[in-house]
């Protein structure tokens, strides 16, 4: 009982709360929304905490057809996930308190924002496949509003192309969620699988083009090589606190949703060396080189960073894709890694171009004279994300190789870690030359012209927790650790 | 194949006049020709039925001169459904002049081609 | 208790005297009368439902004094009398939902006979759904038609003049193509009450004999409904009937006329001929065929389509391909999948068509999409209602389309690689081109711009306020407690044969 009002009640208030907020017609007092705002970020955040405190439990909503009940399960996994989002998401918040100020309709950010929260909640907590695609459309859905936040024709374009892209990442999973209804003994996520291994029997190239398909097309979510276009486009447009959570959340979503798939549905057993699992590997590795060499050559910032996103994501998916205890450890290390620091650095952008309107990487110089405060998170979560110690990015990446070094899948053995080195390497080529030149502008820097502008405090705090915890779960790993080994190894 | 046809002429009549109005009815373009196909086609299919209604040598299911027994008549039945079908197409058939009126009166031409046309120059 | 097995008849007549009863009256009694006239048709089915519900099994009625060879019978299971149920709330809610419109573009002089014509046309839905005899069927058939072709002309334009003719002229192919189907049928089996003539079918198919024409009547009254009911290449009458008749006739048009013909249909693969008979003679993979290709054109010309009616309209013959595609699969969940679609279409496509009009309102009448841009600000009740709708169609979990899509997809994966394939393929495009007409048009309408046309607050016309509000809880109710809906079809079905 306990547990099934906790989940409803961490699920239902923001989005009820949001609704509100869309819907209740009041004059402009932007004081009254924002203190509005903040209460419900809070409160959800302490339910989202008190829903992790709760045994990991069944319950069972409703029955939606026959034998396709919408059922909530809070597990190891989906806790990491709402441990992730409720952060994010809260200090994203606070963010766009200050940030909002220079964009049109804020109420309707600011709505959908929490109804968002509400839904991403829910598929963290999400116990069967229907529940989450349920879950996951909504997320598209009720996402697309911050991306056209702007409603320029370009936003407009881009939002659209970010749906059709989830819709399309969406249908293709459903096709393999037709298949699976058939060869399964339950939808509900179960560690280690749930395949009706009589059944299948016969069947095995139908069900491994199945995963294919939901690999694939859960893919699109995480950006993954071929589907990935819609991620450069979408992030640009949308105002930066929204892309903060799009990238460091929304797309997580996919990650979660694989991870769901792999090792809750089919069985890490069942798709181990086969094609399946080679092909992935291969999508992964190409992203994350393609993603690395496209940011390299990118001039707008927030682009530059949006193809970040692109190959770090595809690090995640490289975890996963090995299929094996280390691997998984290092992948969701990475998750919690990049959800800190790609959130932090989106940030960063949104506070240059608040105070100065630069989206332009060349004209960054002497920008960290300007605002040294920004700049210095900029930096620090950029050495985190090229993975350099003691940041979170090293252990994660350190994991990933070792994972990759231990499968003893032929070829991909040795070309994993090289293909990660040469992206770490091509991280640092992208991501520090926005501080070696807004540190160090030159001689021929005019010094009298610079002013300072440091963003308010409601900026500059979150961006400064981020930046923390980013290198605090480098340095004192130890703990969460110990909780996602031992996720990892209850999955294989 | 050919005695086939013979013996059964009427039948072959009345799949001929079906055709015969479904291809008027399909191809031609005044309206007023499509409906006498639409008739040739209804009339084929009674004339279908009817034949295959009537009994050589036997009369009209008509009780006269108290003679009871059911081998002198013909299936009554048949001849019922092709009066409710007289009276189902006579009733469509009316509705389709009356909608080719209409449509003669503002546009000048029974050619449905050419109403297509004008009608897309047209807005409302 | 007893009573009840009299509905079905009750509401037949009931329908049908209120259509000779208007013509007397003047505009406002025969509204008045109408409205009654319906729900006491909703009620009476939703008793009929009970009773079969109960009892568990199929009731015949005889109509007049003789019996089963000869005479005249309804019969009805939980089927029909949840079909005529939900035809009979569907049909309610457009009316409410357009009658603002009626007012305008209907001749006040003319304002009866609409009545007259809808009390036909839920008559004549009726004994399509009840009858259990052929003949009755295709002179209901062509009653079903006429009223409908009044519906269509009585906003008098010459688009809805062009649009009747096409309409009548394609009906009366298909009508034809049944009755001569249905004359062979006689022929070679003596009866016209459907249980009869499948006794005979069955003794015929275990013989071998006569069976060329047995194919022919089959194929004939098979393709003859087909083309009645707007399946792809027999639409072009479709977009132009939809686009430019009134509102309530729209959605009237699009949700249930066409749905009673594929009832009928349905009712000659399960009552006359027998499913195995009709699957062994290749019909359901040329609908299969022609299913699929309407799925895709359909989509296809309604993201061309720059009038969202018509493009509503468009979406219907995609709808449409969908019922057929379930009927090609040739199984009996694909059938389930393809009733539940029945109603989850019927549902959806009516709400659009309201919704579609409130948008237009509040835009000048006008059915560009240029001009319906930021609508859903102006007329927020329609904007939300539309957007429902939308979602349901693309296939949103919680709404209804999704479930039928899940049906649909279940279905297919129980049958042979060669239809599977197709159907998966298929439904995965034309649900990616669903998404892109329909989530454009609710971006569009979400597009905020500094327009003229001022606010429509909802208290202006709180019945149709009220209707939309239905419509959206018809939609959940139907994506959300599927199940018992389901289970209910498929017991009907098992009482069908």
């Amino acid at each position: 009982m306990r547990e099934s009002v906790s989940l409803l009640l961490a699920i239902l208030f923001p989005v009820l709360a949001g609704t509100a907020l869309l819907v209740v017609r009041k004059k402009d007092d932007r004081k009254k929304m924002l203190a509005y705002v903040g209460v419900v970020l809070g409160i959800t955040g302490a339910l989202v905490i008190n829903a992790l405190t709760t045994k990991e439990t069944e319950i069972v909503l409703f029955e939606l057809m026959e034998h396709v009940p919408i059922v909530l399960k809070l597990d190891g996994f989906g806790k990491l996930f709402l441990a992730i989002v409720s952060i994010i998401w809260i200090l994203a918040g606070c963010f766009s308190f200050t940030y909002m100020k220079h964009e049109k309709n804020e109420k309707r950010y600011f709505g959908f924002y929490l109804v968002t929260f509400g839904i991403l909640v829910g598929l963290g907590c999400a116990g069967n496949l229907i529940t989450m695609y349920a879950f996951y459309e909504f997320m598209t859905l009720v996402s697309f509003p911050l991306v056209i936040h702007n409603q320029s024709k370009e936003a407009v374009m881009a939002g659209l192309k970010y749906l059709f892209y989830s819709f399309f990442g969406a249908y293709m999973a459903l096709f393999g969620l037709f298949f699976l209804c058939r060869y399964t003994t339950t939808l509900t996520f179960t560690a280690g699988g749930t395949l009706n291994m009589e059944l299948a029997a016969g069947h095995e190239t139908l069900l491994l083009v199945a995963a294919c398909l939901m690999l694939v097309g859960f893919g699109v979510k995480a950006g993954m090589f071929p589907l990935h276009a819609w991620l450069p486009t979408a992030h640009p447009v949308a105002p930066a606190p929204a892309s903060a959570a799009l990238s460091g959340i929304i797309v997580k979503a996919g990650v979660l949703a694989i991870v769901r798939v792999v090792f809750y549905l089919f069985g890490a057993d069942f798709i181990r060396g086969t094609w399946v699992q080679y092909l992935f590997l291969t999508l992964a590795l190409i992203t994350v080189f393609m993603g690395s060499m496209l940011a390299y050559r990118e001039k707008v910032l927030k682009k530059r960073l949006a193809y970040s996103t692109v190959s770090q994501l595809s690090y995640i998916l490289f975890g996963i894709a090995l299929l094996n205890p280390v691997g998984l450890t290092g992948s969701m290390l990475h998750m919690i890694a990049h959800a800190f620091i790609k959130c932090a650095l989106f940030l960063c952008a949104g506070a240059i171009i608040f105070q100065t309107g630069i989206t332009n990487v060349d004209d960054l110089k002497g920008i960290g004279k300007k605002m040294p405060l920004t700049i210095w998170c900029f930096t620090i979560v950029s050495l985190g994300l090229i993975g350099i110690p003691p940041t979170g990015g090293f252990i994660s990446k350190w994991y990933l190789a070792t994972g990759a070094l231990d499968s003893g899948i032929g070829g991909f053995q040795y070309a994993g870690p090289i293909i990660l080195l040469i992206s770490a390497l091509l991280t640092a080529g992208y991501l520090l030359p926005v501080t070696i030149k807004g540190f160090f502008p030159g001689d021929d820097f005019d010094y009298d012209k610079l002013e300072k502008c440091e963003p308010g405090k409601w900026m500059t705090v979150p961006l400064v927790i981020l930046a923390v915890l980013s290198v605090v779960i480098g340095m004192f790993p130890n703990g969460l650790l110990s909780y996602i080994q031992a996720i990892a190894a209850g999955l294989m | 194949m050919l005695d086939g046809l013979i013996a059964n002429y009427g039948e072959a009549v009345a799949v001929l006049l079906f055709a015969i109005g479904f291809a008027n009815l399909l191809l031609q373009k005044n309206l007023i020709k499509k409906i006498i196909g639409l008739n040739f086609m209804d009339t084929g299919t009674y004339l279908f039925l009817a034949e295959k209604g009537y009994i050589a040598g036997r009369m009209a299911p008509i009780v006269v001169d108290g003679v009871q027994d059911v081998n002198r008549y013909i299936n009554p039945i048949p001849s019922g459904l092709v009066l409710t079908g007289i009276v189902v197409s006579v009733s469509v058939t009316a509705l389709m002049l009356s909608l080719t009126i209409r449509l003669y009166q503002r546009y000048h031409t029974l050619n449905m081609d050419e109403i297509s046309t004008i009608l897309k120059k047209e807005e409302i | 208790m007893e009573i009840i097995r009299n509905f079905p008849c009750f509401s037949l007549v009931l329908s049908m005297c209120a259509s000779i009863i208007s013509s007397a009256l003047n505009g406002k009694w025969a509204r008045r009368l109408n409205i009654f006239v319906i729900s006491a048709i909703g009620v009476m089915s939703a008793c009929t439902l009970y009773f079969t519900f109960v009892t568990n099994q199929c009731y015949i009625y005889k109509m007049g004094r003789f019996s089963a060879p000869w005479g005249n019978e309804i019969r009805f299971g939980n089927l029909e009398a949840v079909m005529a149920l939900f035809f009979s709330v569907i049909m309610l809610l457009s009316i409410l939902g357009g009658r603002k419109h009626l007012f305008v573009e209907v001749d006040p002089f003319k304002e009866n006979l609409y009545y007259v014509l809808i009390n036909l046309l839920i008559s004549s839905l009726l004994a399509l759904i009840y009858t259990n005899d052929l003949f009755t069927a295709y002179v209901f058939v062509e009653i079903n038609t006429i009223s409908a072709c009044g519906l269509i002309m009585i906003r008098e334009n010459g688009h809805t003049l062009e649009a009747a003719t096409r309409y009548m002229l394609m009906s009366l192919i298909g009508s034809g193509l049944l009755l001569f189907g249905l004359c062979i049928l006689y022929d070679i089996t003596g009866h016209l009450l459907m249980s009869n003539i499948k006794e005979q079918v069955l003794i015929l198919a275990q013989t071998g004999q006569y069976h060329i024409p047995l194919v022919v009547a089959i194929i004939f009254m098979g393709v003859g409904l087909a083309i009645k009911s707007a399946l792809f290449p027999f639409h072009s009458w479709l977009p132009d009937s939809y686009g430019y008749s009134t509102a309530s006739s729209a959605a009237i048009l699009s949700s249930l006329v066409s749905k009673g013909y594929i009832f009928l249909l349905i009712k000659i693969f399960y009552r006359v001929i027998g499913f195995e008979i009709i699957d062994e003679s290749r019909l359901f993979n040329v609908l299969f065929v022609f299913g699929l290709c309407g799925m895709i054109f359909g989509s296809l010309s309604a993201i061309r389509e720059n009038d969202i009616r018509r493009m509503i309209a468009f979406s219907s013959v995609a709808q449409i391909g969908y019922i057929y595609m379930g009927f090609g699969l040739s199984t009996e969940t694909g059938m389930i999948a393809s009733i539940f679609h029945i109603f989850s279409h019927a549902a959806t496509k009516s709400m659009l068509f309201i919704a579609a009009v409130g948008l237009t309102d509040a835009s000048g009448k006008s059915k560009k999409f240029i001009d319906l841009t930021g609508a859903g600000y102006r007329n927020v009740i329609a904007g939300a209602t539309f957007t429902v709708g939308s979602l349901s169609m693309v296939g949103v979990p919680l709404f209804s389309g999704f479930i039928s899509k899940i049906l649909f997809a279940q279905a297919s994966v129980s049958v042979g690689v060669n239809k599977m394939l197709p159907t998966l393929i298929v439904l995965a495009i034309s649900t990616i081109l669903n998404a892109i007409y329909f989530m454009k048009t609710v971006v569009r309408i979400y597009t905020p711009v500094k327009s003229d046309y001022p606010k429509i607050p909802w208290k202006q016309d709180v019945s149709y306020a009220v209707v939309c509000i239905c419509f959206i809880i018809c939609n959940v109710v139907l994506g959300m407690c599927s199940e018992p809906i389901v289970d209910l079809i498929r017991s009907g079905l098992a009482m069908f044969a």
